[in-house]
C-alpha cells in the first residue's frame, strides 16, 4: 500500500514569495485500485505526483510504499509523463527495456520482455521502429510499456493523455483499463478532465488550488464495470455518471474567497 | 442520406492533373540551393578567366587560371621551398589532427563536467571566458617565447584555439538536457553513472559534434596564421614564402589546397553527424 500522510509542500516563487503548493494531503492507494487526482491547474496534483515519484522532497508529512519511506526516484514506482520522454536515439524495444538495462538484465531477455510488453499495449511489430516514426498516442503506449517493464509496485501517470486528440485519448483510456485489468497494477493518475477521472478512477480525489488540497473523495465502480462489460455507452449514459459529473463540476468550479479576490484585482 | 463524397467528386476529366498548391513559404523552407551555388562557382571562374584574358588586372596581382593549374602540377612534381607538396600538406594535417585530438579529449570531458558540477564550472569558467575571445595571433608571440618555434608551440596554439568551442558546446549540450528525461531515467532505476552514460552523453552529442566542426574550422584559420610566422614546412609557410617572391600563382595554389581540405573536413563532419546523431532535429 502507498500511503501519503499530511503531505505539505512550500515552494519559493521567483519573486521570493512562498507558494503553498500542497497542504496536508493524505491519500491511500491500495492494491488493484486506480486513484485519480482531479483539479484545475495549480491545485497541487502534479506536486503530489512528483513527491510520490521521489522527484521532490516534502516540506512536511510522509510518503511510504509498503512501509518503506519514499525519498528518491526508484524503479519500484514507474512514471508516465505528459510529454513523452523516450530516447530519440533508441529503438522502441530499447526504450521499453531501458529500466531492465539499468537493472543489468541480459540483452536477450530484455528483448523478449520488451516484445511481450509491446504486445500488451498493442504495438506488436514496432519493436525496431524509432520514436520519431510513431504518432503521439503510440509514443505514450511505449511510455506505458517502459514504465511497466521494471514491474513497479505502482504506476504514476501525470496527465499522460493530456496532449492527445480526443479520439486517441478514448482509445488510450480503454487500453489503460485493459492493462490495469490484466496486470493488476495500482495506478495514481492525474487529469483535469472530469469525464476521464470518472471513467478511470476506482477512487477520485478532487483537489482545489491556493493552497493545493484535497477537498473531496469519491469511491467509484465505473472502471470495474467497464472492465467487466466493455460497454462505454452504458457507462457514459448512466444517470449516476451524469450526477457525479455535475457534483464534481460544481466542486471544481466552486468560487473560493482567494480566487475571487484575485479576479477582482485582475479586472 | 446523400453520399456527399461521391456527389461532390470532380466533374472534369480525370486525366487532367489537378493544380497542386501548398502554403506560401517563408525564408528558405528547404528549397534547393545546390544548382545556384554551382552556377555561381562557374560564373566566378569565368569572371576570373575573362579578367585575366583581357588583362583587366596585371598578371602579377591575378594570375590566369591556366598559370595556377600549371603551377599546381609543378608543385606536385617538384615541391616548393625545399619540400614536396606532400611534406607541406602532411605537416599541416599533422598539426591540425594532433591539436583536434588533444582539444577534444580535454574539452569534451571538461565541458561535460562544467555542465554538471558546480566546482568544475566555478573553477574553469573564469580562465576559459578570459582567454577564448582573444585572437590566437595575439598570444602567438608568447607561445613562441615560451615554447620555441618547433611543433609544440604551433600545436599548443591550435589546441587553445579549438578547445574553447568544443568545451563550450559540450557545456551547452548538458544544459539543453530536459529535466523530464533525467527524471524518467531516475524513475527507471538509473545509477549516477548509468544516467551519465545513457542519457547525458548521447543528449549532448549533437552539440558536441557542432562544437568539433566549429573547432576544426577555427583550427584551419589559426593554422595558417601560425605557419606564416614560424615554420619551414606547411601550407601556410608555402604561401608565405611564395609571397616573398611575388609568386601569386603559388599563393593561389596554396589557398586552393587549404580550401579543399577545409571543405572536405567540414563535409566529413556532416557525414559523421548524420551517422552518429541521425535523430537530430527529429524528436
Amino acid at each position: 500500500m502507498l500511503q501519503v500522510r499530511n503531505a505539505s509542500v512550500f515552494f519559493s516563487a521567483r519573486d521570493g514569495r512562498v507558494v503553498h503548493a500542497l497542504d496536508r494531503a493524505s491519500l491511500d492507494i491500495d492494491a488493484n485500485s486506480i486513484v485519480v487526482a482531479l483539479g484545475a491547474s495549480g491545485c497541487g496534483k502534479s506536486t503530489l505526483l512528483n513527491a510520490i515519484a521521489g522527484f521532490l522532497p516534502l516540506s512536511e508529512g510522509s510518503i511510504t510504499l509498503d512501509g518503506q519511506p519514499v525519498a528518491n526516484p526508484g524503479a519500484d514506482r514507474g512514471v508516465v509523463f505528459q510529454k513523452d520522454t523516450l530516447l530519440p536515439w533508441s529503438s522502441v524495444a530499447d526504450n521499453v527495456a531501458l529500466g531492465l538495462r539499468f537493472a543489468g538484465v541480459p540483452a536477450r531477455e530484455r528483448r523478449e520482455r520488451a516484445e511481450e510488453l509491446l504486445g500488451l499495449v498493442g504495438l506488436e511489430g514496432f519493436a525496431d521502429a524509432f520514436p520519431h516514426e510513431l504518432s503521439g498516442g503510440m509514443r505514450q503506449r511505449v511510455g506505458i510499456a517502459r514504465a511497466l517493464a521494471t514491474d513497479p509496485k505502482i504506476l504514476l501517470m501525470d496527465e499522460p493523455f493530456g496532449a492527445l486528440d480526443s479520439l486517441t485519448r478514448e482509445q488510450m483510456q480503454e487500453l489503460l483499463i485493459d492493462v490495469w485489468a490484466r496486470t493488476g497494477k495500482r495506478i495514481f493518475f492525474i487529469t483535469h478532465s472530469i469525464e476521464e477521472a470518472l471513467f478511470l478512477g476506482t477512487t477520485v480525489v478532487v483537489m482545489s488550488p491556493r493552497p493545493g488540497r484535497i477537498v473531496a473523495r469519491f469511491d467509484l465502480d465505473f472502471v470495474r464495470r467497464f472492465a467487466a462489460e466493455r460497454d462505454v455507452r452504458a457507462i457514459l449514459s448512466a444517470p449516476e455518471f451524469a450526477d457525479l459529473y455535475d457534483e464534481i463540476r460544481s466542486l471544481v468550479h466552486r468560487p473560493h474567497a482567494e480566487a475571487d479576490s484575485r479576479r477582482a484585482v485582475l479586472q | 442520406m446523400t453520399d456527399l463524397a461521391r456527389a461532390g467528386s470532380r466533374a472534369s476529366d480525370p486525366a487532367d492533373r489537378p493544380k497542386i498548391v501548398r502554403l506560401h513559404p517563408f525564408g528558405l523552407d528547404g528549397a534547393r540551393t545546390g544548382p545556384i551555388s554551382f552556377a555561381t562557382a562557374l560564373l566566378l571562374l569565368a569572371a576570373w578567366f575573362l579578367a585575366t584574358h583581357y588583362r583587366l588586372v596585371p598578371p602579377l596581382f591575378l594570375p590566369t587560371p591556366q598559370e595556377v593549374a600549371t603551377q599546381f602540377l609543378a608543385v606536385v612534381e617538384d615541391g616548393y621551398a625545399g619540400a614536396t607538396l606532400w611534406e607541406h600538406v602532411s605537416a599541416s594535417l599533422f598539426r591540425i589532427f594532433s591539436a583536434a585530438v588533444i582539444a577534444a579529449s580535454l574539452g569534451i570531458p571538461l565541458g561535460l563536467a562544467m555542465g554538471l558540477n558546480r566546482w568544475a564550472k566555478g573553477v574553469f569558467d573564469t580562465p576559459i571566458e578570459f582567454y577564448w575571445p582573444l585572437p590566437p595571433l595575439a598570444y602567438l608571440p608568447l607561445m613562441i617565447i615560451w615554447l620555441g618555434i618547433g611543433e609544440v608551440s604551433k600545436i599548443v596554439l591550435l589546441t587553445l584555439a579549438m578547445f574553447a568551442p568544443v568545451c563550450l558546446s559540450a557545456q551547452a549540450g548538458v544544459r539543453a538536457l530536459p529535466i523530464e528525461r533525467v527524471n524518467a531515467a531516475l524513475s527507471l532505476g538509473a545509477s549516477r553513472w548509468q544516467l551519465f552514460r545513457t542519457i547525458v552523453l548521447p543528449s549532448a552529442l549533437p552539440e558536441i559534434l557542432t562544437g568539433l566542426r566549429i573547432g576544426i574550422g577555427v583550427g584551419w584559420s589559426t593554422l595558417v596564421a601560425a605557419e606564416l610566422i614560424a615554420a619551414t614546412r606547411g601550407i601556410g609557410f608555402m604561401i608565405m614564402s611564395a609571397s616573398h617572391f611575388l609568386a601569386t600563382d603559388v599563393v593561389f595554389v596554396g589557398i586552393g589546397i587549404i580550401a579543399a581540405f577545409a571543405f572536405a573536413f567540414s563535409y566529413g563532419m556532416r557525414l559523421l553527424e548524420a551517422w552518429l546523431v541521425p535523430w537530430k532535429g527529429k524528436s
